[in-house]
Protein backbone atom coordinates (compact mmCIF):
# COMPACT_ATOMS: atom_id res chain seq x y z
CA UNK A 1 0.00 0.00 0.00
CA UNK A 2 1.42 3.37 -0.89
CA UNK A 3 1.96 5.71 2.02
CA UNK A 4 -0.56 8.47 2.33
CA UNK A 5 1.31 11.57 1.29
CA UNK A 6 0.03 13.99 3.89
CA UNK A 7 0.73 11.77 6.86
CA UNK A 8 4.27 11.16 5.72
CA UNK A 9 4.88 14.86 5.18
CA UNK A 10 3.27 15.74 8.50
CA UNK A 11 5.35 13.29 10.48
CA UNK A 12 8.47 14.56 8.77
CA UNK A 13 7.61 18.10 9.75
CA UNK A 14 6.79 17.03 13.30
CA UNK A 15 10.20 15.38 13.52
CA UNK A 16 11.88 18.50 12.19
CA UNK A 17 10.00 20.66 14.70
CA UNK A 18 10.94 18.45 17.63
CA UNK A 19 14.61 18.49 16.64
CA UNK A 20 14.37 22.26 16.40
CA UNK A 21 12.76 22.41 19.83
CA UNK A 22 15.64 20.45 21.35
CA UNK A 23 18.20 22.67 19.63
CA UNK A 24 16.48 25.81 20.92
CA UNK A 25 16.28 24.30 24.41
CA UNK A 26 20.04 23.68 24.20
CA UNK A 27 20.60 27.33 23.27
CA UNK A 28 18.49 28.54 26.19
CA UNK A 29 20.22 26.22 28.66
CA UNK A 30 23.58 27.53 27.46
CA UNK A 31 22.55 31.19 27.45
CA UNK A 32 25.22 31.94 30.08
CA UNK A 33 27.94 29.54 28.92
CA UNK A 34 31.13 31.33 27.86
CA UNK A 35 32.08 30.74 24.22
CA UNK A 36 28.87 28.93 23.31
CA UNK A 37 27.66 29.50 19.73
CA UNK A 38 23.90 29.51 19.14
CA UNK A 39 22.65 26.71 16.89
CA UNK A 40 19.65 26.19 14.65
CA UNK A 41 18.31 23.61 12.21
CA UNK A 42 18.32 24.16 8.43
CA UNK A 43 14.88 25.29 7.17
CA UNK A 44 12.30 22.58 6.57
CA UNK A 45 12.08 23.54 2.91
CA UNK A 46 15.72 22.63 2.29
CA UNK A 47 15.34 19.41 4.31
CA UNK A 48 12.57 18.39 1.92
CA UNK A 49 14.54 19.29 -1.18
CA UNK A 50 17.80 17.57 -0.33
CA UNK A 51 18.22 14.03 0.82
CA UNK A 52 21.44 13.66 2.74
CA UNK A 53 23.67 10.60 2.71
CA UNK A 54 24.08 8.92 6.04
CA UNK A 55 26.45 6.30 7.32
CA UNK A 56 24.91 2.88 7.73
CA UNK A 57 24.83 1.32 11.18
CA UNK A 58 25.75 -2.34 10.74
CA UNK A 59 26.52 -3.10 14.36
CA UNK A 60 24.65 -2.26 17.53
CA UNK A 61 27.66 -0.31 18.82
CA UNK A 62 27.57 2.17 15.93
CA UNK A 63 26.38 5.67 16.57
CA UNK A 64 23.31 6.50 14.56
CA UNK A 65 21.51 9.76 14.31
CA UNK A 66 18.23 10.67 12.74
CA UNK A 67 18.29 12.44 9.41
CA UNK A 68 17.16 15.69 11.02
CA UNK A 69 19.79 15.63 13.74
CA UNK A 70 22.52 16.03 11.13
CA UNK A 71 20.93 19.29 10.02
CA UNK A 72 22.00 21.29 13.05
CA UNK A 73 24.07 24.31 12.08
CA UNK A 74 25.58 27.27 13.87
CA UNK A 75 23.65 30.48 13.37
CA UNK A 76 25.27 33.75 12.48
CA UNK A 77 25.16 36.25 15.33
CA UNK A 78 22.35 38.72 14.69
CA UNK A 79 22.88 42.45 14.44
CA UNK A 80 21.28 43.50 17.70
CA UNK A 81 22.59 40.70 19.90
CA UNK A 82 26.03 40.21 18.40
CA UNK A 83 28.72 38.38 20.32
CA UNK A 84 28.77 38.99 24.04
CA UNK A 85 31.96 39.60 25.92
CA UNK A 86 32.09 35.97 27.01
CA UNK A 87 31.99 34.82 23.35
CA UNK A 88 28.38 33.67 23.68
CA UNK A 89 26.01 34.37 20.77
CA UNK A 90 22.67 33.34 22.31
CA UNK A 91 19.93 35.98 22.46
CA UNK A 92 17.37 34.84 25.01
CA UNK A 93 14.51 36.84 23.50
CA UNK A 94 15.17 35.47 20.05
CA UNK A 95 15.26 31.90 21.32
CA UNK A 96 11.96 32.34 23.15
CA UNK A 97 10.48 33.73 19.94
CA UNK A 98 11.70 30.66 18.04
CA UNK A 99 10.07 28.47 20.67
CA UNK A 100 6.76 30.22 20.12
CA UNK A 101 7.12 29.65 16.40
CA UNK A 102 7.84 25.94 16.93
CA UNK A 103 4.78 25.61 19.13
CA UNK A 104 2.49 27.33 16.65
CA UNK A 105 3.70 25.21 13.76
CA UNK A 106 3.50 22.02 15.78
CA UNK A 107 -0.09 22.73 16.78
CA UNK A 108 -1.03 23.52 13.21
CA UNK A 109 0.60 20.27 12.14
CA UNK A 110 -1.22 18.21 14.77
CA UNK A 111 -4.50 19.93 13.90
CA UNK A 112 -4.09 19.15 10.23
CA UNK A 113 -3.33 15.50 10.92
CA UNK A 114 -6.40 15.31 13.13
CA UNK A 115 -8.62 16.89 10.49
CA UNK A 116 -7.29 14.61 7.77
CA UNK A 117 -7.76 11.59 9.97
CA UNK A 118 -11.35 12.60 10.63
CA UNK A 119 -11.99 12.92 6.91
CA UNK A 120 -10.64 9.45 6.30
CA UNK A 121 -12.80 8.01 9.07
CA UNK A 122 -15.81 9.71 7.53
CA UNK A 123 -15.35 7.76 4.32
CA UNK A 124 -14.75 4.47 6.09
CA UNK A 125 -17.53 4.55 8.65
CA UNK A 126 -20.88 2.92 7.72
CA UNK B 1 15.89 9.29 22.39
CA UNK B 2 13.03 11.37 21.27
CA UNK B 3 14.16 14.97 20.64
CA UNK B 4 11.31 16.36 22.74
CA UNK B 5 12.33 14.27 25.73
CA UNK B 6 15.93 15.27 25.05
CA UNK B 7 14.96 18.94 25.09
CA UNK B 8 13.37 18.47 28.51
CA UNK B 9 16.61 16.90 29.71
CA UNK B 10 18.61 19.82 28.34
CA UNK B 11 16.31 22.38 29.98
CA UNK B 12 16.54 20.46 33.27
CA UNK B 13 20.33 20.69 33.12
CA UNK B 14 19.91 24.44 32.61
CA UNK B 15 17.67 24.67 35.68
CA UNK B 16 20.25 22.84 37.75
CA UNK B 17 23.10 25.06 36.55
CA UNK B 18 21.16 28.26 37.22
CA UNK B 19 20.10 27.13 40.67
CA UNK B 20 23.73 26.43 41.54
CA UNK B 21 24.46 29.97 40.40
CA UNK B 22 21.71 31.39 42.61
CA UNK B 23 23.11 29.36 45.51
CA UNK B 24 26.56 30.88 45.01
CA UNK B 25 25.07 34.39 44.77
CA UNK B 26 23.24 33.91 48.07
CA UNK B 27 26.40 32.57 49.70
CA UNK B 28 28.19 35.73 48.58
CA UNK B 29 25.38 38.00 49.79
CA UNK B 30 25.10 36.22 53.12
CA UNK B 31 28.84 36.56 53.70
CA UNK B 32 29.13 40.13 52.45
CA UNK B 33 30.28 41.25 55.91
CA UNK B 34 32.10 38.11 57.12
CA UNK B 35 35.44 39.37 58.36
CA UNK B 36 38.20 37.30 59.94
CA UNK B 37 38.50 36.90 63.71
CA UNK B 38 42.21 37.42 64.32
CA UNK B 39 44.12 40.68 63.66
CA UNK B 40 44.87 41.09 59.94
CA UNK B 41 43.06 37.86 58.99
CA UNK B 42 41.60 37.44 55.50
CA UNK B 43 37.80 37.77 55.30
CA UNK B 44 35.39 35.75 53.12
CA UNK B 45 36.47 35.66 49.47
CA UNK B 46 33.76 36.06 46.83
CA UNK B 47 32.91 32.81 44.98
CA UNK B 48 32.32 32.59 41.25
CA UNK B 49 30.66 29.96 39.08
CA UNK B 50 31.53 29.02 35.48
CA UNK B 51 29.37 27.04 33.07
CA UNK B 52 30.41 24.88 30.15
CA UNK B 53 28.50 23.15 27.36
CA UNK B 54 28.67 19.38 27.38
CA UNK B 55 27.61 17.21 24.47
CA UNK B 56 25.29 14.42 25.56
CA UNK B 57 26.27 11.42 23.44
CA UNK B 58 22.96 9.60 23.79
CA UNK B 59 20.84 12.47 22.51
CA UNK B 60 23.38 14.58 20.58
CA UNK B 61 22.17 17.63 22.48
CA UNK B 62 24.28 20.19 24.30
CA UNK B 63 23.63 20.05 28.03
CA UNK B 64 25.01 22.68 30.38
CA UNK B 65 26.96 21.93 33.51
CA UNK B 66 28.81 23.82 36.20
CA UNK B 67 32.42 23.43 35.15
CA UNK B 68 34.16 25.24 37.93
CA UNK B 69 33.43 26.88 41.27
CA UNK B 70 36.20 29.41 41.64
CA UNK B 71 37.04 32.37 43.83
CA UNK B 72 37.31 36.03 42.91
CA UNK B 73 40.99 36.98 43.28
CA UNK B 74 40.46 40.75 43.41
CA UNK B 75 41.79 42.66 46.44
CA UNK B 76 39.77 43.03 49.60
CA UNK B 77 38.42 46.43 50.62
CA UNK B 78 39.61 47.91 53.88
CA UNK B 79 37.65 49.86 56.44
CA UNK B 80 38.80 51.79 59.48
CA UNK B 81 37.31 50.06 62.54
CA UNK B 82 39.81 49.77 65.41
CA UNK B 83 37.33 48.01 67.69
CA UNK B 84 36.94 45.04 65.36
CA UNK B 85 38.75 41.83 66.41
CA UNK B 86 40.12 41.53 62.86
CA UNK B 87 41.62 45.06 62.86
CA UNK B 88 45.38 45.25 62.20
CA UNK B 89 47.76 47.47 64.24
CA UNK B 90 46.66 50.59 62.28
CA UNK B 91 43.00 49.86 62.94
CA UNK B 92 42.05 48.75 59.40
CA UNK B 93 39.80 45.73 58.82
CA UNK B 94 39.74 43.73 55.59
CA UNK B 95 36.15 43.26 54.38
CA UNK B 96 35.07 40.75 51.68
CA UNK B 97 35.40 41.68 47.99
CA UNK B 98 31.65 41.27 47.51
CA UNK B 99 29.88 44.00 45.55
CA UNK B 100 26.15 44.03 46.28
CA UNK B 101 25.28 45.56 42.90
CA UNK B 102 27.19 42.89 41.00
CA UNK B 103 25.55 40.14 43.04
CA UNK B 104 22.09 41.60 42.48
CA UNK B 105 22.67 41.83 38.72
CA UNK B 106 23.94 38.28 38.71
CA UNK B 107 20.89 37.10 40.61
CA UNK B 108 18.52 38.84 38.21
CA UNK B 109 20.25 37.26 35.22
CA UNK B 110 20.15 33.82 36.80
CA UNK B 111 16.47 34.37 37.49
CA UNK B 112 15.73 35.25 33.86
CA UNK B 113 17.64 32.25 32.58
CA UNK B 114 15.85 29.99 35.03
CA UNK B 115 12.48 31.24 33.80
CA UNK B 116 13.51 30.72 30.18
CA UNK B 117 14.48 27.11 30.90
CA UNK B 118 11.21 26.57 32.72
CA UNK B 119 9.41 27.87 29.63
CA UNK B 120 11.30 25.30 27.51
CA UNK B 121 10.12 22.46 29.71
CA UNK B 122 6.52 23.67 29.61
CA UNK B 123 6.65 23.96 25.85
CA UNK B 124 8.14 20.48 25.34
CA UNK B 125 5.39 19.08 27.51
CA UNK B 126 2.74 20.90 25.47
CA UNK B 127 4.17 19.54 22.21
CA UNK B 128 4.17 15.99 23.56
CA UNK B 129 0.59 16.31 24.72
CA UNK B 130 -0.44 17.77 21.35
CA UNK B 131 0.89 14.58 19.76
CA UNK B 132 -0.85 12.34 22.28
CA UNK B 133 -4.09 14.22 21.67
CA UNK B 134 -4.06 12.85 18.11
CA UNK B 135 -4.82 9.45 19.54
CA UNK B 136 -7.85 10.58 21.51
CA UNK B 137 -11.15 9.62 20.00
CA UNK B 138 -12.48 12.65 18.17
CA UNK B 139 -16.19 13.23 18.01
Amino acid sequence: MQPIQLFELASKQAEWLSVRQSVVAGNIANANTPGFKAKDVTPFQSVLETTGIRMAATQPGHFTETEMASRVIETKPTEEIGVQESGNTVGLAEELMKEGQVKREFELNAGLVKAFHRMMLMTVRR
Amino acid sequence: MDPLVASMKVAASGLEAQSTRIRIVSENLANARSTGDTPGADPFRRKTVTFSAELDRATNASLVEVSKLGVDETDFHTEYDPGNPAADEKGFVKVPNVNMLVEMADMREANRSYEANLQSIKQSRDLISATIDLLRASQ
